[in-house]
Parts: structure tokens; C-alpha cells; sequence
């Protein structure tokens, strides 16, 4: 008997704790709009952005371009500011990732996943709307995407007027927040902020009004 | 070329006698799932014996000082000094741009080379001996003015097709250039 009651006892903390970490417990699931988070799609069709990232104490820039392809697949080219590309990474129309180019230095695997969950947020891929439900607080609407691996939140105001915030999330926190910044409908953000919340990295995009000139 | 030895004899006495190059210089990048071009321009200096700024104005703000084996850039507000012995490849880097313009490319072993002429100029083709800078360059080509023997223009091909073509402009040789050019805050 005082075996089952520790066991017991333990069990209802372990419950209490996880239930405490999950973020989006409190939340109100409700009646799912599609036609809602699909108007915040960005259109990459070429654009480039002045980048910097900072991870783990050390300091990186250059220049990232986005281009959308006559195959319907997205090329994601990120070089520093003397021209060395540092990778190239392509989204194809479906799921499909493929990886042209890397430098030797950041060809790690777990570096690699990072980066193409990153962009596969912000680019708005592996929304399966059969899938797709949404959560409600007192503000604001989670438009939530379930990956093979965690979910993707698209946070709006109630009215949907507003794309206030993107999440990379585990089933009970957000990993990683990213913000758009400008006219996105139909377009291309002016700036992107990606922040992630379980370990040290930080990346800002600036968009570089001239991508070329000949 | 017919007689690379009596080239490489008036390269070396010509770059021997180059104190400093200071120029403006047109970048572009060549990429190839690009049909533009990415073009950035800038200020370029250059003292013997390792020392090089580059300062790009367009379309980005960023700047580059190599001075001794010190690297310093900043990209906006952010500044950020890498020491001797860190970050190799972004030395491997600069180092080239570096040869390149200071004559030493055909002195260093990670390279061979072939040498060109044509009518006012010379190409130097550089291909990649040492195994991690295969796995970068493949090959690197030097356009050498015939009038002064320094650099016009430099080209770096990576193995994807990828190109970075620096063009010098305004370019002046031997000008006194201040220390303060090179100094890292």
C-alpha cells in the first residue's frame, strides 16, 4: 500500500508538471478558417535579404535570396557579402527538401533540420488542412499545422486581421517564434526576426530593395 | 603561354615594387539558379605586407579589415573580430583574395596554375591542391593588367557554377595609405 501511494504520488506530480509546461492547454479549440491564414501566404518570387545571425555567441552575415522557380520550387541561397555561398537549399511544390550546396562547416545534420524548419515556417509549407485545427485565448487565434515532428502556429488577432506571430512548437511550448514585418499579402515581408527559445540563435532578415542591377 | 618564366620574372619584380593599391571595385556574383546578377561595389585598399579593407556601399553596408592575421567586419552596427586560428575557411578565403592581389598566388603551394595572355592582359588560372580548398574553389582566375602587372579583375568559380567576380577600378599604386585604414577598433 505504501508503495502504490508514492507511485501514486508521483504520478500525480509528474501529471501536474507536464500539464503546468504546456502552453497552449488553457486554450479554446474552435471552428477552423481556412480562408484565414492562407492570406498571410508570402510571395518569394525573387527577393533578397540582408541577414545576420547570431548563434551560440558567434556572429554571421550575408545575403539571402528566395526565389520561386518555374518548377514551382523555392531556391533558398544564402551567401556572405563577398559572394561565398554559404548554402542553397530547395523546397520542392510538395514536401521534398533537397540540399544543392553547403558549406562543408555547416553540413551537420541537426543544423540542416533547424534551417529547413525555419523556412518551411515562414515559406508556410506542410499545412495539411485536414489536419489543421484552431486554438483560441482572450487576443489572439493558433492556426495550428501538426509536422511529422511538433506543430507550426500561425498566430492572428481574432478578427484575422493581422498576422501577429509564427511559432515552431514541441506539443507543449513554442521552440521558436518568428516575425513578419510589412506588407506580406501578396508580397514579400520587409523584414523577418526568427528567435529560438531553446538554445542560442537569432536570425534577422532585411529586404534589399535591389536584388541586381546589370 | 610561350615563355611563363619570363612572365612570372617581371610579376615578381613588379609586385615586388607594389607598396599599396587603393581602387574602387564592382562586385558580382554570378548565381546559377539566378538569371540576374548580384552586384555590390565599394573602396578597396591594399598595404604590403598583409593588410586589406574593403568597404562595400551598395547595395549593403559592410566592411572587411584584414590586418596581420587579425579579421575584423562590420555588417551594419554589429562588429565582430575573428582572431588568428579561428574560422578557418573565412580565412582560407580572405587569404586568397589576399595573394591575389599582393602577387603571392603563384608562391603558394595549395594552388597550380596555368598562365594566358592575350592582348593587354594575362590570366592566371588557379586550381585547387589542397583538400579543403576542393571542396570550395574550382578554380579561381586572376586577370593581371600588362601595364603594371597588378590585378583587374578576380574570379572565383565554386563547384556548384557560382561565381564571384571582383572588378578594380580608379586603381592607384604605391599612394601613401595611412595606418588608420587598417587599424581594428
Amino acid at each position: 500500500m505504501q508503495k502504490f501511494r508514492i507511485r501514486f504520488f508521483l504520478f500525480l506530480n509528474a501529471v501536474i508538471v507536464i500539464s503546468s509546461c504546456n502552453q497552449y492547454r488553457h486554450m479554446q479549440k474552435i471552428q477552423s478558417d481556412e480562408s484565414c491564414i492562407q492570406k498571410f501566404k508570402p510571395v518569394f518570387t525573387q527577393v533578397m535579404y540582408r541577414t545576420s545571425a547570431d548563434v551560440i555567441g558567434k556572429h554571421l552575415s550575408g545575403l539571402l535570396v528566395f526565389k520561386f522557380m518555374a518548377d514551382s520550387s523555392t531556391r533558398v541561397v544564402f551567401s556572405n557579402e563577398m559572394g561565398f555561398s554559404l548554402f542553397d537549399f530547395g523546397f520542392g511544390p510538395g514536401n521534398e527538401f533537397m540540399v544543392y550546396q553547403i558549406l562543408p562547416q555547416f553540413d551537420k545534420k541537426s543544423v540542416i533540420k533547424t534551417l529547413r524548419k525555419d523556412f518551411e515556417l515562414i515559406l508556410f509549407r506542410n499545412m495539411d488542412y485536414p489536419q489543421y485545427f484552431t486554438l483560441k485565448d482572450s487576443s489572439l487565434l493558433y492556426h495550428a499545422f501538426p509536422q511529422t515532428q511538433g506543430i507550426n502556429y500561425y498566430i492572428t488577432d481574432t478578427n484575422c486581421r493581422q498576422l501577429v506571430k509564427m511559432q515552431r512548437a514541441s506539443n507543449k511550448k513554442p521552440v521558436m517564434e518568428a516575425y513578419e514585418i510589412g506588407d506580406i499579402q501578396g508580397n514579400s515581408p520587409d523584414s523577418i526576426q526568427i528567435r529560438h527559445l531553446n538554445f542560442s540563435l537569432n536570425i534577422s532578415l532585411k529586404k534589399i530593395t535591389q536584388i541586381a542591377s546589370q | 603561354m610561350n615563355q611563363p618564366e619570363t612572365f612570372k620574372r617581371s610579376f615578381a619584380q613588379a609586385t615586388a615594387a607594389t607598396e599599396s593599391i587603393q581602387a574602387d571595385f564592382i562586385q558580382e556574383k554570378t548565381l546559377t539558379m539566378l538569371s540576374e546578377k548580384i552586384n555590390s561595389k565599394g573602396k578597396f585598399w591594399y598595404r604590403k605586407k598583409d593588410f586589406l579593407r574593403m568597404e562595400y556601399v551598395q547595395p549593403y553596408v559592410y566592411l572587411l579589415i584584414l590586418n596581420g592575421g587579425n579579421i575584423f567586419t562590420k555588417d551594419g552596427q554589429k562588429e565582430n573580430k575573428i582572431s588568428a586560428g579561428s574560422n578557418r575557411v573565412f580565412r582560407q578565403v580572405n587569404r586568397i583574395l589576399l595573394d591575389c592581389v599582393s602577387g603571392k598566388m603563384l608562391e603558394n603551394p595549395d594552388f597550380q596554375y596555368r598562365i594566358f595572355e592575350n592582348s593587354g592582359s594575362w590570366l592566371i588560372e588557379l586550381k585547387p591542391l589542397e583538400k579543403n580548398l576542393q571542396k570550395l574553389y574550382k578554380n579561381i582566375n586572376v586577370i593581371i593588367d600588362s601595364k603594371d602587372y597588378s590585378a583587374k579583375s578576380i574570379e572565383m568559380v565554386e563547384l556548384s557554377g557560382d561565381k564571384t567576380n571582383i572588378r578594380f577600378q580608379n586603381k592607384e599604386l604605391n599612394a601613401k595609405i595611412p595606418d588608420s585604414v587598417f587599424l581594428i577598433p
